[in-house]
């Protein structure tokens, strides 16, 4: 960790993404104004640039007149406010995560904020671990929402979760083709294809490309999604068709993203440790991490790449 | 201004000069132009040697209180004091009601008044939450301090609810004595522990009163404390008064029915209801995987309900939960 001579040195690296893991029932927005509100709490902690001087002529202008340095009062700190405010940092997230999805949330800071666009529209695939519960629907299909069904679950089997949950996966294979923007019966898509899954052109239908359940002790369950263009709701009602299919119902009890193109949990700041030199840190592997992989931000072909 | 004046009147000679080169011989023309070298003496380019020094170049009205300040004494002062100008600007009605004051004649006596009872490093705090106290009278201070020392408050006492809630001594006697009076009756408080009371948390006092009895029926009501627990958890804790009610009850349902404490043992430990939710939730799920939230102290293995909010990660980690701070760590990502 870097000990920062003075706060302008410090601001000037605050540049680029940063990995921060975002708490379930937080809203994004206020994990934006904390993290902003810590970094502008540092920096105002740290040693500040010596107070401006003021030039001052005094006397009357038809004798000799006095010149005199004098401190400058309009630039204390207790006059003009601290150095550092929420004006002075931009940031913006590189995908949304809902209300109540935790995981990891890459955000940008300052001239980071065009490679949280870059990010964007490169579309990088996002992995969720889902997590549901058997017997019981919900009005909003998760946990928060008002019980309209029970039922019993004692005939759902692993294998049964199995074959439904594969069968689903394929079923999204075909909107990866149709959201290419090609034909589908021209030669082009058929090319495409055959190299492998494809990336979706627009950001209009979510896709899921893996659809796998990693955990199964009845009445919880948990799948592990992989999936581009997604949203909270959506995965929810994935876990509700999932209850309709077992022939039983089943709700949504949390959302966690574990990966969002190359950033996994490991990288993910945890709230507790959203100060300056930590933030610092993370912005520094970030950058590593994008230098590493250019495609994460510049992809060269229609391919999904990690 | 000069030179405008100048520039017609130079206009009006150049007329005069034309009609009469059309009828008059040359004298009369070497007569304006002898009258327009005299005007050329006033030019605003010459040298003067009048004292400018009071000209001032124009100042438009400003929007803070850093234009002002290296031209008012009383501001400087003001920051010589500690007190954070920026936060005051915020209100214009205030900065309007301070740059009018003097500081000799206005500022100076209510300061030496207060400087009796905040200490020299708080003032600076005191006036950047309260600056309208200058505004005041210090007959009044004095009548509103007299009313403490009437009522039996100590010295000490009295400065420190002076410090500790700078609008105090805005409110007039009769405020206070009904607000006083107010809290002794609803909580049913003995002499002495009104004025416990009302030094412990002096910013209960001066409360909105609508929101101190929304927080009492969540505390009564809805959370279902008995009155003397009541009485216990405002003498211990005055803030869960000023709290906002939801949050209050958030905290106390989580902590209530599900890590299932009984109200005794929470009396016993009001300080966690000042704690965010998601601190205390963490640790408490976070001890429930290892199998060690139990916090009944007459079974082994007890956790004190304090290792929820007190102590850093790594302490917590260490004395109660037995492992190293990764582990919680790891943990954490997981919720």
């Amino acid at each position: 960790m870097v000990k920062y001579v003075n706060a302008a040195v410090a601001y000037k690296t605050l540049n680029g993404l940063i990995c921060v893991y975002k708490p379930p029932c937080v809203p994004v927005r206020q994990v934006q104004h904390t993290i902003v509100t810590n970094l502008c709490r540092d920096l105002n902690a740290l040693p500040d640039r010596p107070q401006e001087k003021r030039v001052e002529i005094i006397g009357a202008t038809n004798a000799p007149m006095t010149v005199k340095l004098v401190p400058n009062y309009a630039d204390d700190p207790l006059v003009c406010g601290p150095r550092y405010t929420h004006g002075d940092f931009r940031c913006s997230w590189a995908t949304h995560l809902g209300l109540f999805t935790s995981g990891v949330l890459i955000l940008g800071l300052n001239e980071g904020t065009r490679l949280t666009y870059q990010i964007n529209v490169a579309r990088p695939t996002r992995a969720y671990k889902v997590h549901g519960q058997l017997g019981k629907a919900t009005d909003t299909y998760f946990w928060n929402g008002k019980t309209i069904e029970r039922s019993t679950f004692s005939h759902v089997t692993r294998a049964k979760i199995d074959r439904i949950v594969a069968h689903m996966q394929s079923a999204h294979q075909k909107t990866m083709f149709e959201l290419s923007g090609l034909h589908m019966d021209s030669q082009t898509t058929y090319d495409l294809a055959s190299q492998g899954v494809i990336r979706p052109s627009n950001s209009k239908l979510p896709v899921i490309y893996g659809l796998k359940c990693v955990h199964f002790e009845p009445p919880n369950f948990t799948l592990e999604v992989q999936a581009v263009n997604e949203y909270e709701k959506y995965l929810w009602t994935l876990i509700h068709d999932l209850g309709v299919q077992l022939k039983t119902s089943a709700y949504c009890t949390g959302l966690q993203c574990i990966r969002q193109g190359k950033f996994t949990l490991e990288k993910a700041l945890l709230r507790k440790h959203w100060q300056l030199d930590h933030l610092i840190d993370n912005m520094d592997s970030c950058r590593e991490l994008i230098e590493e992989h250019e495609h994460l931000i510049r992809p060269k072909s229609a391919h999904l790449s990690v | 201004m000069n030179l405008n004046l100048f520039r017609k009147s130079f206009v009006v000679v150049k007329r005069i000069c034309n009609v009469r080169y059309l009828y008059t011989s040359k004298s009369n023309l070497n007569f304006t132009v002898v009258n327009f070298n005299e005007k050329k003496e006033n030019d605003a380019l010459e040298y003067t040697s009048e004292d400018l020094s009071t000209v001032t170049p124009y100042f438009p009205q400003s929007f803070n209180l850093a234009a002002y300040v290296n031209s008012s004494e009383t501001l400087q002062n003001l920051v010589h004091l500690n007190v954070n100008l920026s936060k005051i600007e915020k209100n214009p009605i205030i900065v309007e009601k301070i740059l009018k004051l003097n500081f000799e004649q206005d500022i100076k006596r209510g300061l030496l008044f207060i400087k009796d009872f905040v200490n020299g490093d708080d003032i600076g705090n005191f006036l950047t939450k309260n600056p309208l106290i200058l505004c005041e009278d210090v007959e009044d201070l004095e009548v509103r301090v007299n009313y403490l020392k009437s009522k039996q408050f100590e010295h000490n006492e009295i400065s420190r609810i002076i410090t500790k809630n700078p609008f105090w001594l805005m409110f007039s006697t009769i405020r206070i004595d009904r607000r006083l009076g107010f809290y002794q009756e609803k909580f049913e408080l003995s002499g002495n522990e009104v004025r416990l009371l009302a030094t412990k948390q002096p910013r209960l006092i001066t409360y909105n009163l609508q929101h101190i009895q929304t927080n009492f029926f969540v505390i009564k009501e809805e959370m279902g404390f008995k009155d003397d627990e009541i009485k216990q958890l405002l003498l211990a804790k005055p803030r869960l008064w000023m709290m906002n009610q939801k949050k209050i009850l958030e905290r106390f349902n989580y902590i209530h029915n599900v890590i299932k404490i009984p109200h005794e043992i929470i009396l016993q430990c009001p300080h966690i209801l000042l704690h965010r939710n998601f601190k205390v939730k963490q640790r408490h799920t976070f001890l429930e995987k290892l199998g060690r939230a139990q916090y009944n102290p007459t079974i082994e293995n007890f956790v004190p309900l304090n290792a929820l909010f007190e102590l850093t990660d790594i302490e917590f980690c260490k004395k109660y939960a037995k492992c190293h701070v990764d582990d919680f760590n790891m943990f954490l990502k997981t919720l």
